[in-house]
């Protein structure tokens, strides 16, 4: 397994952003859903590194990240878009590309195809040069893709990547989650519920810093059928209903 | 699409190299024409801290770029004027407050904008702002003690700035570190340097005591060490499992 997490917590002050997430997650494209404030982010920024737990057991890539030899070993193999992209807006996109590409510890001579055939990945080629200050938001959430994949990571990780592509963008950025998937962990963080039904091959629904749902996305079609849920399609009405099912159960227990 | 495939458009062409794979050969093409080449003080500075990365992120600090060196210069030119023309030491009063403002600078969690991202690198964000940082200091005090000499001033004078400029760069670089504002950490800096100036002028009666009394050496090397310790606290590297 790629993905260990057992008893996952994380608090801030007297929040509790996830609570205690147990899951595993192997090769393919791993959903997690969620409306917002769900602890989604926080649970991804943990398994970026840049968070510590509070309680529970992480292990990415077989290791433990609490060490430094462990945790640079996984960072090295990682690949993460967080959900407020920042970037130099004097770079050029094969600059911002190339920065993070090295700073991943990737061999120098390597670099510059990685670099490239990152670029050509997310339809970016027309722009390599073009500096950052310059893109559009999605064209910027592309820059983002790229140097996520440059080092063709085990472990990619992604919050709401398809905020700011348009329909054509999304439509090819699900067929490069799909083909990352093939070989390494693709955890992709969204609110975009028909994203998961296409590229996803397992989804997990949080809603306040638990999971309520884990499975496949037929499975979660299958919670909505019957149930009266709202929801325009069909994996809609399966997330309405996990999550007014979680919420009910949630009431009664308190 | 194949060499085979482009030259099937065109019959005129003949038939095309059997195995030539254009996207293969574009990348290799795209990946020369793109890539930035690194400059001579990337590669030494690169092969001697054995990472490439750390050779690209100390070129790319804002506060080494050149537009800052020739602000940075042109200050120093100015004191050295003023220092010639008044008699006062104003380099040695100077140097320090310009050091502290490169060193907030310094690309630390202040004013990265990609931080969290650099966070999950291999190449850690600690490693990265302590290299940027030792390197912003050592050029601030390599230009200042050429300026302080040029300026004719006492031996006294052209080196006691360099101690207590330790202890405000620290102080500024701390202050942006646990802030996350530049802006934060040079107001901080050239206050603590303003502060140190009158109490040493309080106590001696002259606004140079705070550079030439060996009386403060101890108290700014303390207070530096403090404010190292800081920065440490704030970006201590995160537990895995606690």
């Amino acid at each position: 397994m790629n993905v260990e997490l057992t008893e996952l917590t994380r608090r801030f002050g007297h929040t509790q952003a996830v609570a205690g997430v147990t899951l595993e997650a192997g090769p393919g494209v791993f959903g997690l859903l969620g409306p917002n404030g769900a602890g989604k982010t926080s649970l991804l920024r943990m398994m970026a590194t840049v968070l510590p737990p509070t309680a529970g057991r992480l292990r990415l890539l077989g290791r433990d990240p609490g060490g430094f030899g462990p945790r640079r070993e996984i960072r090295r193999r990682l690949g993460y878009l967080p959900q407020n992209l920042g970037y130099y807006p004097g770079f050029t996109v094969a600059d911002f590309v190339e920065y993070f590409a090295l700073l991943k510890d990737m061999p120098p001579r390597r670099v510059p195809r990685a670099v490239a055939a990152a670029i050509e990945h997310v339809g970016l080629g027309d722009r390599a040069r073009a500096k950052l200050r310059t893109l559009s938001g999605g064209m910027l959430r592309r820059a983002g893709i790229a140097q996520a994949i440059v080092n063709e990571p085990e472990l990619l990780l992604l919050d709401e990547p398809t905020a700011g592509l348009d329909p054509e963008q999304r439509v090819a950025f699900r067929a490069l989650l799909r083909e990352f998937g093939q070989r390494s962990t693709v955890i992709v963080s969204t609110h975009l519920v028909e994203d998961v039904g296409v590229a996803c091959t397992e989804v997990a629904l949080m809603d306040a810093g638990r999971l309520v749902f884990h499975g496949t996305p037929g499975e979660l079609v299958t919670r909505g059928e019957g149930s009266g849920a709202a929801g325009d399609a069909p994996l809609e009405r399966g997330y309405s209903a996990v999550l007014a099912a979680a919420r009910s159960g949630a009431a009664a227990r308190s | 699409m194949t060499g085979n495939e482009l030259a099937g458009g065109y019959p005129d062409a003949g038939p095309g190299p059997a195995d030539v794979d254009l996207d293969r050969v574009w990348l290799g093409v795209a990946a020369q024409v793109w890539r930035r080449r690194p400059g001579p003080v990337e590669r030494v500075t690169g092969r001697l801290l054995r990472s490439p990365g750390l050779g690209r992120a100390l070129v790319t600090t804002p506060s080494l770029l050149f537009g800052w060196l020739i602000a940075t210069v042109v200050i120093l030119l100015a004191g050295i004027g003023a220092t010639v023309s008044t008699g006062e030491p104003w380099v040695a009063l100077l140097a320090p407050a310009v050091a502290a403002a490169g060193i907030a600078y310094a690309y630390g969690p202040g004013i990265d904008q990609a931080w969290e991202l650099s966070q999950s690198m291999a190449v850690s964000d600690r490693m990265v702002l302590l290299v940027r940082a030792l390197a912003v200091f050592g050029l601030n005090a390599a230009l200042g003690m050429a300026a302080s000499a040029a300026s004719g001033a006492a031996a006294a004078v052209t080196f006691g700035w360099l101690v207590p400029m330790t202890a405000v760069c620290a102080l500024a670089l701390a202050a942006a570190t646990v802030t996350r504002s530049p802006t934060v950490g040079v107001v901080a800096g050239a206050a603590g340097w303003v502060i140190a100036l009158l109490a040493g002028q309080a106590a001696e009666g002259q606004v140079t005591a705070a550079v030439t009394d060996s009386v403060f050496v101890v108290p700014y090397l303390a207070f530096a060490a403090c404010c190292g310790a800081v920065v440490w606290l704030a970006t201590r590297i995160p537990r895995g499992t606690p």
